[in-house]
């Protein structure tokens, strides 16, 4: 038995005014394992954790529980102190006897101490078996592979080879610019879309860090966070790459409505990429247009708002007015969706220039009028609560941003989710460009629909991400956690035991296990880059062969006997 | 890794999201940085919230893995209770003058017992925000009557209350700006009533007052007298989206009333939830979906219009909301238990606190203005734009990359 020692804190009352530490105190001393115990005032004041270092080493104890308070608070001090002093993690246990036994129980004083007393039992129990994973450290690919070459992609390979990074820039179609290759200009600046993805696309062409597959498909894609190994077809020419990190940018497509405000039917319902296109070729030619938000948007089939159809409305409401001087526009909306400073004061400007703006409710749309092409729209005015007909020649419809359909293929090939609507999902909102996968990371409108300079951003974003794990020359698996020496290692096989049943491959969702076969016989593998501990091989292994070594069952088997018995 | 042409560190101002962000980014990379935080603790905003939308997480494992990044990265140094004072530039560098105020209770001492608010005779101490770590108490130096119960009441002697002030010297390369949001007072618009009922409260107040780490632990009551509240009107764009006052768009607004209405609906389905709203800026990842999801299954009403006055009833019984709503052209007055100011939220540099003089160019709504160049002062966060914390988070990261490579803030975009 591992020789331990146990500190029970007072905590200057907080602990000791409800718990009788002292008959605590030799209670736990019962067990065999236990060599002294220490009941002291405070542990976590900066004085204190010399002094408990050197009790530790004259103990001789190779373990050490504390009975403190809640990790999430001040115990994390003693951890985090022990750890300099080189007591390693995987000895140290942390019963909380404050927040979880003095405090919550204030009104069962009996009930509390035999809590803190099975609490302390089950952890110097399990702490006896608890180890430490083992690490791996595997070189890293100092190079980037981005997947599409949009603003996203295009600002995240900017930024990159100007940090010094390789980068491998992959595009579908046969030149850099995404979505930008299909609009005339940009809200808010008003630059042309061309001028604005210009210098971005001159950067990375002259420089030699960034290589540019046109026409390409990814046809293979393995490895892990620090050496992904890809293969490509670029222009029918097969690539072979390896990279330490990948970043989606592959933006997303708009919305064909046909069935809607009888698009696809009358000549002059277009939408608002039709009018773009329009600007670039000069042909913009209407009296009275109406532009109609939320086409397809906002409704059963697609409950999410795409964010820039409202900010690009009110920019073309405004060109046409530019270009086309006399022409009234009308923009027919449900909510204008121009949050923050910069956007509601264009909204503000484009109301100054005489756009007119209407409210219609979800259960009253427009209805589009003209037999052979359009004469005018009809629309329930929800302001105002009267019933107006527009005369209009053109009807521009704001249709959203829809997810590739490819994103489908690619979330499986790259081991990614997907949200409900199709685009792909972050690991949450304080860490909004990062993915399940260590080493993946989303911007642009692959993400989420965004305008063109939140895509440059984003891009930038993921960039520093990337850049920041190939920043070193190596990796280890732990250092992959985001939580520094919490991280329950990751899970471990034994080679012994393993009969290759399969079991842990098919349930693992992050593709870490694999079996392999090893003398003839088929045994499971953890790749430990891309484990995340999160157990689910362990409760399927049909022998206990494979372990979380932080949490294995041994651990846990002796938390549960002390807890509850031996069960017969 | 290239770096700019020098080794100097990055000084980051705000440790909210977008500053802990930044400051991990730049870390990571391999670029020491100086974060300043003019609080006493990490998490800046953040850190007072129950819950974040669009998932209804708590907030707190999240950011208190970030916060202890932050403190236990080689690279990074904290300067809590600090405040930037001034800033020179010096050849390729700057100088910058910090000052660090150091709070009454020590927080490497502070044992979070409590004792000084119980023994506190001016009700002066009080816990710092659900999700500060560490967890700590503060005192209100302005409700403080300096009467010393708490420093002989206090175990540990966390508390001094003559702790100087330390000033430092920091040469940095460039400074990040990520001061965050305040809370803008909105008693001078009379029509909403603030101050005049206990029950008209601000979001920020309301967030803090229902948390299920707050004073109620979660349970929907009322401020005055502590009874379960029949109904509550959510008022929005408060203060904002108003010529005369905060012209502006605060962007979270909407989605933080929506939140807050569900997990009133969550926690007690008889109370009656009212959204006067004018456009439902649902604008984020799976923000309209979240939005409508609960005002559809939980009965909260949604309602186009502002309130042209907000008037507590005779009594203190209930506070009455006149308002038209613009979809049924109707007049109408209606009683409500509680209402919530949502809106009234502006960038924190144009705060009294900030000195004027280092602050960087502002647009005339008090945003950082990118199109002065300022040398190579960068904004991300509430401070540039009215942003939540993906956006914040986001824009942080952009910032780390644009100090690393020494990109122009004249080309920074915004929109």
């Amino acid at each position: 038995m591992a020789k331990t020692i146990i500190f029970l804190c007072r905590c200057f009352g907080e602990i000791g005014a409800a718990i009788d530490l002292d008959h605590l105190g030799e209670r736990v001393k019962e067990d065999g394992a236990v060599v002294a115990t220490s009941i002291v005032d405070s542990l976590c004041l900066p004085e204190d954790i010399k002094n408990v270092a050197s009790l530790i080493r004259e103990s001789g104890a190779e373990k050490v529980v504390i009975g403190g308070c809640s990790p999430f608070g001040r115990a994390d001090f003693v951890i985090s102190g022990l750890t300099r002093e080189g007591i390693e993690r995987e000895n140290i246990g942390i019963v909380d006897l404050r927040e979880a036994c003095s405090w919550i129980h204030r009104d069962d004083p009996q009930g509390a101490v035999t809590k803190a007393w099975n609490l302390l039992a089950m952890e110097t129990g399990a702490l006896e078996h608890r180890k430490r994973s083992e690490d791996a450290v595997i070189k890293v690919r100092p190079e980037v592979m981005i997947i599409g070459a949009g603003p996203a992609g295009l600002a995240a390979a900017r930024s990159l080879i100007r940090l010094g990074i390789r980068v491998h820039l992959i595009e579908r179609g046969g030149s850099p610019g995404g979505m930008l290759n299909l609009i005339s200009h940009v809200y808010p600046s008003g630059e042309s879309a061309g001028e604005k993805i210009a210098p971005y696309v001159e950067e990375i062409e002259k420089n030699t860090l960034a290589v540019f597959y046109p026409k390409a498909k990814i046809t293979s894609f393995k490895g892990f966070a620090g050496d992904f190994k890809v293969t490509l077809n670029a222009n029918e020419k097969e690539h072979y790459i390896r990279v330490g990190a990948v970043i989606i940018a592959s933006g997303a497509r708009t919305l064909l409505p046909y069935g809607l405000y009888r698009y696809g039917n009358l000549k002059n319902v277009i939408t608002q990429m039709e009018l773009e296109r329009q600007f670039i070729k000069g042909t913009v030619n209407t009296r009275s247009a109406v532009f109609i938000q939320c086409a397809g948007a906002r409704n059963h089939d697609r409950p999410y708002c795409a964010t820039i159809c409202c900010p690009s409305s009110l920019k073309n409401a405004m060109r046409v007015m530019e270009e086309l001087p006399g022409a009234k526009v009308f923009v027919l909306h449900r909510d204008i969706m121009t949050p923050g400073s910069v956007m509601e004061s264009y909204y503000r400007k484009t109301l100054s220039q005489g756009v007119q703006f209407i409210r219609f409710e979800e259960s009253t749309p427009p209805v589009v009028l003209g037999e052979d092409q359009v004469r005018g729209v009809e629309v329930y005015d929800a302001i105002n609560g009267v019933t107006r007909k527009i005369d209009a020649d053109l009807v521009v419809l704001s249709t959203p941003l829809v997810p590739n359909e490819e994103n489908r293929k690619l979330a499986d090939m790259l081991n990614l989710q997907l949200d409900r609507y199709g685009f792909f999902s972050e690991i949450y909102p304080l860490h909004p460009l990062e993915t399940r996968i260590d080493g993946v990371f989303i911007c642009g409108s692959a993400r989420w629909p965004v305008s063109s300079d939140q895509a440059i951003v984003q891009g930038e974003g993921a960039a520093i991400k990337a850049a920041s794990l190939l920043a070193g020359k190596e990796i280890s698996a732990l250092s992959l956690s985001r939580v520094p020496g919490v991280k329950t290692g990751h899970a471990t096989v034994s080679k012994d035991s393993c009969t290759g049943c399969g079991n842990c491959v098919s349930v693992c969702t992050f593709e870490a296990c694999r079996l392999q076969k090893i003398d003839g016989n088929y045994i499971s593998r953890v790749n430990k880059m891309r484990c995340k501990a999160c157990g689910n091989c362990v409760a399927v292994c049909p022998n206990g062969t494979m372990q979380l070594p932080e949490i294995n069952y041994r651990a846990t088997g002796e938390m549960i006997r002390r807890a509850f018995g031996d069960m017969q | 890794m290239q770096k700019k042409n020098n080794t100097s560190p990055v000084l980051i101002i705000g440790g909210g999201v977008a500053g802990l962000t930044a400051a991990l980014d730049l870390a990571a990379a391999g670029q020491a940085v100086h974060l300043v935080e003019i609080g006493g603790s990490l998490g800046g905003q953040v850190a007072k919230l129950d819950k974040i939308y669009p998932t209804d997480h708590c907030a707190f494992c999240p950011l208190w893995t970030d916060i202890k990044r932050c403190r236990e990265h080689p690279l990074i140094t904290v300067h809590t209770s600090s405040t930037l004072r001034e800033l020179k530039k010096k050849d390729s560098h700057m100088q910058a003058l910090i000052v660090k105020k150091p709070p009454a209770i020590d927080e490497a001492r502070c044992i979070f017992c409590g004792r000084c608010q119980k023994g506190c005779p001016a009700g002066a101490a009080y816990p710092a925000g659900v999700h500060t770590y560490p967890p700590v108490y503060r005192i209100d130096r302005d409700a403080c009557t300096d009467c010393g119960a708490c420093v002989t009441i206090c175990p540990t002697g966390a508390i001094d209350f003559h702790r100087r002030e330390e000033s430092m010297t920091l040469a940095v390369s460039d400074v990040v700006w990520a001061a965050g949001f305040r809370e803008i007072d909105v008693s001078p618009l009379k029509e909403f009533g603030y101050g005049s009922h206990r029950d008209i409260m601000t979001s920020l107040e309301f967030e803090e007052w229902t948390a299920e780490a707050g004073p109620n632990k979660g349970t929907i009551l009322t401020k005055s007298d502590r009874s379960i509240p029949e109904s509550i009107a959510f008022i929005q764009c408060t203060g904002s989206r108003d010529q005369k006052f905060l012209p502006y768009c605060s962007a979270v607004c909407c989605m933080h009333a929506f939140k807050q209405a569900q997990w009133v609906q969550r926690r007690n389905p008889a109370v009656r939830c009212v959204i006067l709203y004018t456009d439902l800026r649902t604008v984020g990842k799976d923000y309209y979906a979240y939005a409508l999801r609960e005002a559809r299954g939980n009965g909260i009403t949604l309602i186009r219009g502002r309130p042209s006055l907000i008037h507590p009833l005779p009594g203190g019984n209930g506070i009455a909301v006149k308002f038209e709503d613009t979809i049924t052209q109707k007049r109408e007055i209606w009683k409500f238990d509680m209402v919530i100011l949502n809106g009234n939220i502006g960038p924190s540099l144009t705060g009294d606190a900030r000195e004027k003089s280092v602050a960087p160019a502002l647009t005339g709504e008090g945003f950082i203005d990118t199109g002065v160049d300022e040398g190579s002062r960068i904004g991300c966060g509430f401070s540039l734009e009215p942003a939540d914390v993906a956006e914040s988070a986001i824009r942080a990261s952009s910032a780390a990359v644009r100090v690393i490579t020494g990109q122009d803030s004249r080309q920074d975009e915004r929109g």
